[in-house]
């Protein structure tokens, strides 16, 4: 009887070690679905399900224009998969890239905005209205990437909806569906007009969204999200810069020097203010304002000293000019 | 087991390995065709992206993307995102080899040492 018991009292260990173990295993394998268990982000309904997210059947190996084409074409960009094939398909890698994942919306006009790799994130977007596009390793055994649509999520039944492939309604379990994404590090963009800033944007992250938008050349949209961006983050300096080289760029030199000299009330010292409201005033013919106002910047020792003099050197060069 | 089949699986197996092995070998190639333009300010940082940007472009088009189109596709890019791309875009994932792609490749050739060269 002894025996019995003793042996009984190590199997009863052995199994609660193995228990242990077992969800200590558990929760390196799937870290943030067991996260989400106790703590649901806050704000976030339970359940969301976005039915007006539209749905591409891709080809083989184009999930990456597909899932793009649902998400631009949910953020209001006229536009099939077809088209962005030529814009983001790599041949030799029978693949799209993220990061050219993320350029190709801006040159629609839109902004694409890459979330921090959590659960959280990704379900406060959706929650938001905005479809998420996702990486997702899919393979067995080797490696397959590809790209879907997390379009709603359901936490009674644990359940990630998707636009995915051929299959317009995808249901995949939350830890299932961690597996997939975290073999590519948790990666996921979501794509919105450039007045619609998505709830998880922090104001680096979105004004660096929207460096690439106006890099495309997109004036009006970059002018549209800077904007924005001034509304939700009034204190934003390079939100006030950015907001007035667009501006200057689509011609609208009047209210570029206006949000300049606006900016300037909140930080009299810039001297990227100053330099960039001299060259305006200076672009619009008023050269001896410039100057007045290119001489404050002046500052050997400011890291944007040359530019300053550059500018300097312009209005003197263009005042002789008018003599 | 008998000769045939041995010899049979043997050269199954190299012929496998040559082809990983091709794919994983990818060509760096630089484009010299690719002329730095817009490069007014000497700054540092400016003359950087622009490299970058030439060799992005260029890797594109090795990735068989016609050259106008692969100019077009940087051009909408940040600074930051082509200097992440010129980086690793022979790494990222879009479809390459990784990590299940070596353990494939070390146990093929196992194998094939073990068929081969170890009789």
């Amino acid at each position: 009887m002894q025996v019995q018991a003793t042996a009984l009292r190590q199997a009863r260990r052995l199994l609660l070690a193995a228990a242990v173990f077992l969800l200590a295993g558990c929760s390196t394998l799937i870290p943030q679905t067991v996260g989400l268990r106790t703590g649901w982000p806050a704000g976030v309904p339970q359940q969301v399900e976005l039915a007006q997210v539209p749905f591409f059947p891709q080809d083989e190996y184009q999930c990456g224009p597909a899932a793009l084409a649902t998400a631009m074409k949910f953020a209001g960009a006229a536009v099939q998969p077809q088209a962005l094939v030529e814009e983001v398909w790599l041949p030799a890698r029978q693949g799209s890239l993220q990061l050219e994942m993320l350029a190709a919306p801006r040159r629609h006009g839109f902004v694409s905005l890459r979330l921090a790799p959590t659960y959280s994130d990704l379900l406060r977007e959706v929650a938001a209205g905005h479809p998420v596009v996702v990486l997702q390793d899919v393979g067995m055994m080797l490696p397959q990437w590809h790209y879907a649509v997390v379009n709603g999520f359901d936490y009674g039944t644990g359940t990630i909806y998707l636009r995915s492939g051929l299959n317009p309604r995808q249901e995949m379990p939350f830890s299932y569906f961690e597996r997939t994404w975290l073999a590519g590090k948790y990666w996921a963009m979501v794509v919105t007009a450039p007045d619609d800033i998505p709830v998880t944007a922090t104001e680096s992250r979105w004004l660096e969204a929207l460096l690439g938008l106006g890099r495309s050349g997109e004036h009006q949209a970059a002018v549209r999200g800077y904007r924005a961006a001034l509304q939700r983050w009034p204190e934003s300096l390079p939100a006030a810069v950015g907001l007035a080289n667009h501006l200057h760029a689509s011609g609208a030199l009047e209210d570029a020097a206006g949000v300049l000299r606006s900016a300037l009330q909140q930080y009299p010292d810039s001297v990227v203010l100053m330099n960039n409201l001299a060259q305006t005033l200076s672009d619009q013919g008023r050269h001896a304002d410039a100057l007045f106002v290119i001489r404050k910047a002046e500052d050997p020792r400011n890291p944007f000293a040359g530019e300053v003099r550059a500018t300097r050197q312009l209005i003197e060069q263009r005042m002789r000019g008018q003599m | 087991m008998n000769l045939a089949f041995k010899k049979t699986t043997c050269r199954v197996l190299v012929v496998s390995l040559f082809a990983l092995s091709l794919q994983t070998a990818h060509a760096g190639l630089i484009g010299a065709d690719q002329a730095a333009a817009g490069t007014t300010s000497p700054e540092r940082a400016m003359l950087l992206s622009t490299l970058d940007r030439t060799d992005v472009v260029a890797q594109l088009q090795a990735a068989g993307v016609d050259p106008l189109a692969a100019r077009e596709r940087v051009k909408s890019m940040s600074d930051q995102e082509v200097h992440a791309m010129a980086q690793d875009m022979q790494a990222a994932p879009a479809g390459g080899v990784s990590t299940w792609g070596w353990v494939a490749i070390v146990l093929v050739a196992a194998l094939v040492w073990y068929y081969a060269i170890r009789k």
